[in-house]
């Protein structure tokens, strides 16, 4: 059975995107994630689903993360047959997307909802996995979006 | 990634008509719509997304946007998104406070 790490083994080569920290560059970065996406035969859902996490997390490095001061974010990104796994590395402070994440509350009036932290819970909830790192100064998040398109038991007749 | 959208009244409604990506960097042209669309004091602002083919959460931001601008008796209702859209809406709890139709 092939596994994301045996996945990761194959494309030892990654690809490496690296933009200003812009609203402007956020194009980039999808286009970048969706032809990662289209080389590990990711379904349209699958893609879709990393496609919104990785640009979740970037404007939220891009407008909270350097708060406008400037500075760089670099996507590297490794795909195979049993997926796509992007790193999201920045120099902005510390952020843990795990606990800056804010769950829904359908209860709150409209007025008083905060979305910038559902946007990191969207990111979430859309990978298959998620990892957090601070390391020589750089927010790294790893994120990894299985191909369920690309099922080795497909369904009996 | 561009966004198109157009402004319109039909009968009672406002019609906002999305076409392209909302993200962060498209959603401030929709934040505009939503400005003028809320001064028309019609009692539905029905917001066609069948043409939008990625929303982020900035999407998301101008839709609570909408919900505090409009009247509370103005209803908004979001018609034609595709799935992973409509999804992200429920994610966020709009659904219950905005109409999703599928036509």
């Amino acid at each position: 059975m092939t596994t994301v790490t045996d996945m990761v083994e194959l494309a030892r080569s990654s690809c490496v995107l690296e933009v200003p920290a812009t609203v402007g560059a956020l194009g980039e970065i999808a286009t970048f994630v969706l032809r990662l996406a289209g080389a590990a035969g990711l379904d349209k859902g699958a893609a879709y689903r990393l496609r919104l996490a990785v640009d979740e997390l970037a404007t939220n490095v891009v407008m909270h993360g350097y708060r406008g001061g400037g500075g760089r974010i670099t996507v590297r990104g490794r795909s195979g047959p049993g997926g796509v796994q992007i790193v999201i590395e920045d120099t902005a402070p510390p952020f843990d997307p795990v606990e800056g994440r804010l769950p829904p509350a359908p209860g709150v009036p409209p007025e008083e909802r905060r979305i910038g932290g559902l946007g990191i819970h969207l990111a979430l909830t859309s990978v298959d996995e998620f990892g957090y790192a601070h390391r020589d100064g750089r927010n790294i998040s790893t994120l990894t979006v299985k191909a369920e398109g690309t099922d080795r038991c497909p369904p009996r007749p | 990634m561009p966004l198109s959208v157009s402004l319109s009244i039909e009968g009672d409604t406002t019609v906002i008509e999305l076409t392209g990506e909302l993200d962060a960097k498209t959603a401030p042209d929709f934040h505009r719509t939503i400005e003028k669309a809320a001064g028309h004091g019609t009692q539905t602002v029905e917001i066609r997304m069948a043409g939008v083919g990625y929303m982020a959460s900035a999407g998301l931001r101008s839709l609570v946007f909408a919900q505090q601008k409009v009247a509370n008796d103005v209803t908004i209702k979001v018609v034609g998104a595709i799935e992973p859209v409509s999804r992200t809406i429920r994610t966020a709890g709009l659904d219950r406070s905005i109409v999703l139709s599928d036509e």
